[in-house]
């Protein structure tokens, strides 16, 4: 009984959070990757620092900052992974998820370490609990991916 | 001073010896980037002074060369150690050094994120919406060992930090001379695919190379190295697809890619160089992009389900009425690409956007195992289509004046060019000259000279609504019925309007254009006038047909006249093509009556 309160308590509060975030912005849900890196002309990248010195300059992998309000409910390295995986591929993810198959479930199942064929087969079967309404966010998303993983 | 004692004391000592004769070594020239100047000697392409340890490296390999074993057989200044990961693996190969390379935390960590396991060269599509990405793009991938697919591999870029100055009328002239600096980035090869594929909707190829496991880290070295420097960028020399040539040459010095272009490096070309180097290239992968493949899904679909495609696209009619619960799936699917497509485009709100992706899919997943069309085709490997440089030899008659014509254009490529491989509707046009010579006359005289010309046919149905557009700059010889004299005049044209599929190979077009014209010889030195066109674009492959109808209005009676042209093209092979070309013109109450038949060879 207890577990339940619990279980329904966190419900309601990844409601409120992700609706929250529908109202003010993209968030980080569908349709909130279409406009990244998105240039337009030949590849504008910030200017870095054209002085002669050493080190002072950076290079490095530029990978997508999260538009994902966490809220501390992402733990573990996993987690993590898939979340920074989802929330930059979100739009292809959900298509792959509703037939089943396709490049995303294939990484997924790279990162979380599990069958490939597991991996589609549950997500596709279980699509509806992945993607409960057109705001989830990608953190809900990636918690119910782990859920329906470890069911 | 004591410093440069030691440095000086540790270079006599541990290298000279064993040093003579490695700066001409071709893989140390590659890597610091030395190309033969016309003047003689060397000079590195790489601006930035830091990629340099001695103050004459930029056109002293052998300095450089010094002073690099000086820094590594010193062993002191690590931070600088560190930046020269790719020098450092040649100098032990060659003997030079003893040193061990020291624990570099961040080039550690660059490598561990990347998990290197191959690279992969990639070449983009033209992207006809931006004058700078007309001629496609190129770019690396260094595929990963990460389990999953390579979307987790990263992308590697060359381009111009333009910052902010993309707007600006001087855009352009930085661009072309060297105003802008150029330098490397790298991105999570998913963000490429989304803004090649998803945003600007252009078909990826990727070309898989075959390097050993020595060449891949030092390609993933040498690229460490060009990562921290700028180089002058120039729009059609050092580019984009050039430096990676230089990169490619680093790893593989035998492979002289750079050699292949002392003038142009225009990316189709850079690809071709590459897959004609023998089994430099493994295998080659087409990614194409969202709207090829929702128009390749949309071609497999039945009448029933296009039918009902639209319904669910266009009213928003989302029952699918009459299709079998097996035929829904792929419509669903491509359906849900569709609104994708349109919320990029601007086409559809957030709110809106995500209701409709989220009913197509939860209609999609309470399908279970369906059949499903192929993602896409085979593709047209852009390597297979003609080269990029073109001459023309022609014989044809003009107003009854026999005259024999020839033509160079460097770059790129004509609607009645064979266009397998290359965007199609696509045609543009560099500098190409003609000159012709008059029997009759006995005169030899520049024609025309086409500084640009860009010609977009985009064929616009019930998904897509491209514009198609025109512009047109060039130097034309005219000819005054009036006066009976000819003399030159600047010409621009600029054009926008649609196009439509009649079928695959038929397409037709309206055109409406603006021109200017200035030049001492004409009438009052200008006019300037408006063009309303209609043509037919036929292209069966082996054979295109570009036939057009333009009514002109002008300013200056000059310039007011109709105009027909008709131009037919025949590949005789993938390099040559018999063309023939009839333009009819009524001004001023004076016929131009011309007639030509030409041989094409791509080089």
């Amino acid at each position: 009984m207890k577990k339940l309160y619990l279980a329904s308590a966190l419900a309601a509060v990844m409601t409120l959070s992700s609706n929250a975030m529908a109202i003010d912005s993209t968030g980080c849900g569908l349709g909130s990757m279409a406009w990244r890196g998105q240039s337009g002309t030949a590849p504008q990248v910030l200017a870095v620092t054209t002085n002669g010195s050493f080190g002072t300059q950076t290079f490095g992998i530029s990978s997508g900052t999260s538009g994902c309000d966490q809220n501390g409910r992402i733990t573990g390295g996993t987690q993590r992974m898939v979340l920074n995986f989802l929330e930059n591929n979100m739009e292809q993810y959900a298509l792959d998820a509703s037939r089943g198959e396709g490049e995303t479930l294939d990484t997924l199942a790279g990162i979380m370490e599990v069958d490939k064929n597991e991996l589609a087969a549950k997500v596709h079967d279980n699509f509806a609990f992945i993607f409960p309404n057109d705001n989830v966010d990608a953190v809900e998303v990636t918690l119910n991916l782990f859920k329906v993983m470890n069911a | 001073m004591a410093k440069f004692v030691a440095v000086l004391l540790a270079a006599g000592l541990w290298a000279l010896p064993a040093m003579a004769g490695v700066e001409d070594n071709p893989q140390w020239l590659a890597l610091g980037h030395y190309r033969p100047q016309l003047t003689g000697g060397v000079e590195s392409t790489v601006d930035t002074p830091n990629f340099f340890l001695s103050p004459e490296g930029k056109s002293n390999p052998k300095a450089e060369l010094e002073a690099t074993v000086a820094l590594f057989n010193e062993g002191t200044d690590i931070a600088k150690m560190c930046v020269f990961p790719a020098r450092y693996k040649f100098l032990r190969a060659q003997g030079l050094t003893k040193t061990e390379f020291p624990e570099c935390k961040e080039y550690e960590e660059f490598r561990h994120d990347l998990r290197p396991a191959g690279v992969t060269l990639l070449f983009t599509d033209a992207y006809m919406n931006n004058p700078s990405s007309l001629f496609g793009h190129t770019l690396m991938r260094i595929d990963t060992s990460r389990k999953g697919t390579q979307l987790l591999a990263h992308g590697v870029n060359y381009g111009a930090f333009t910052a902010g100055q993309e707007n600006s009328v001087l855009f352009a002239v930085w661009g072309l001379t060297g105003g802008f600096y150029g330098g490397f980035t790298v991105k999570p090869y998913y963000d490429i695919i989304n803004t090649y594929n998803n945003l600007e909707n252009r078909d990826i190829w990727e070309y898989n190379l075959n390097l050993t496991s020595e060449e891949l880290d030092m390609f993933v070295a040498h690229l460490w190295e060009v990562g921290q420097t700028q180089t002058r960028y120039y729009f059609f020399t050092e580019n984009c697809s050039y430096m990676l040539m230089e990169v490619l040459d680093a790893v593989r010095p035998s492979l002289k890619l750079a050699d292949d272009f002392p003038v142009q490096a225009i990316p189709l070309d850079t690809i071709k160089a590459v897959t004609n180097r023998p089994g430099l290239v493994k295998s080659v992968n087409y990614r194409p992009s969202r709207q090829s493949k929702i128009r390749y899904r949309f071609k497999q679909m039945n009448e029933k389900q296009k039918k009902a495609y639209y319904e669910a696209i266009l009213n928003q009619n989302w029952e699918l009425a009459g299709l079998e619960e097996s035929e829904k799936a792929d419509v669903l699917e491509t359906a849900y690409q569709y609104v994708q497509y349109q919320y990029v485009a601007k086409d559809l709100e957030l709110k809106e956007y995500r209701r409709r992706s989220f009913q197509s899919l939860k209609a999609r997943s309470r399908i279970d195992g369906a059949p499903h069309f192929a993602e896409h085709d085979n593709g047209r490997p852009p390597e297979a289509g003609h080269d990029s440089m073109r001459a023309v030899i022609g014989i044809g008659n003009r107003n009854g004046e026999a005259f024999q014509e020839v033509q160079f254009r460097p770059a790129y490529h004509s609607l009645t060019d064979d266009n397998y491989g290359f965007l199609r509707g696509a045609e543009i046009n560099f500098l190409n000259t003609t000159l012709r010579h008059y029997d009759n006359r006995n005169k030899t005289v520049l024609q025309k000279l086409d500084l640009v010309g860009i010609k977009s046919l985009s064929p616009a149905d019930l998904m897509f609504m491209p514009t198609s557009y025109t512009i047109m700059a060039d130097i034309e010889r005219v000819y005054n019925p009036q006066t009976e004299k000819e003399g030159y005049a600047f010409n621009l044209k600029v054009g926008g309007g649609l196009t439509y599929a009649l079928t695959d190979e038929i397409w037709v077009y309206a055109m409406n254009s603006l021109y200017g014209s200035y030049g001492g010889f004409l009438p009052h030195n200008q006019w300037a006038g408006i063009g309303f066109a209609g043509g037919v674009y036929a292209d069966f492959g082996r054979w295109r047909l570009l036939a057009e109808a333009e009514k002109v209005f002008a300013t200056s009676h000059f310039a007011e006249s109709m105009k027909y042209s008709a131009e037919a093209s025949f590949s005789l092979s993938r390099n040559t093509a018999l063309a023939a070309s009839y333009k009819y013109q009524v001004n001023y109450g004076h016929n131009l009556d011309e007639f030509m038949t030409s041989l094409r060879f791509y080089f």
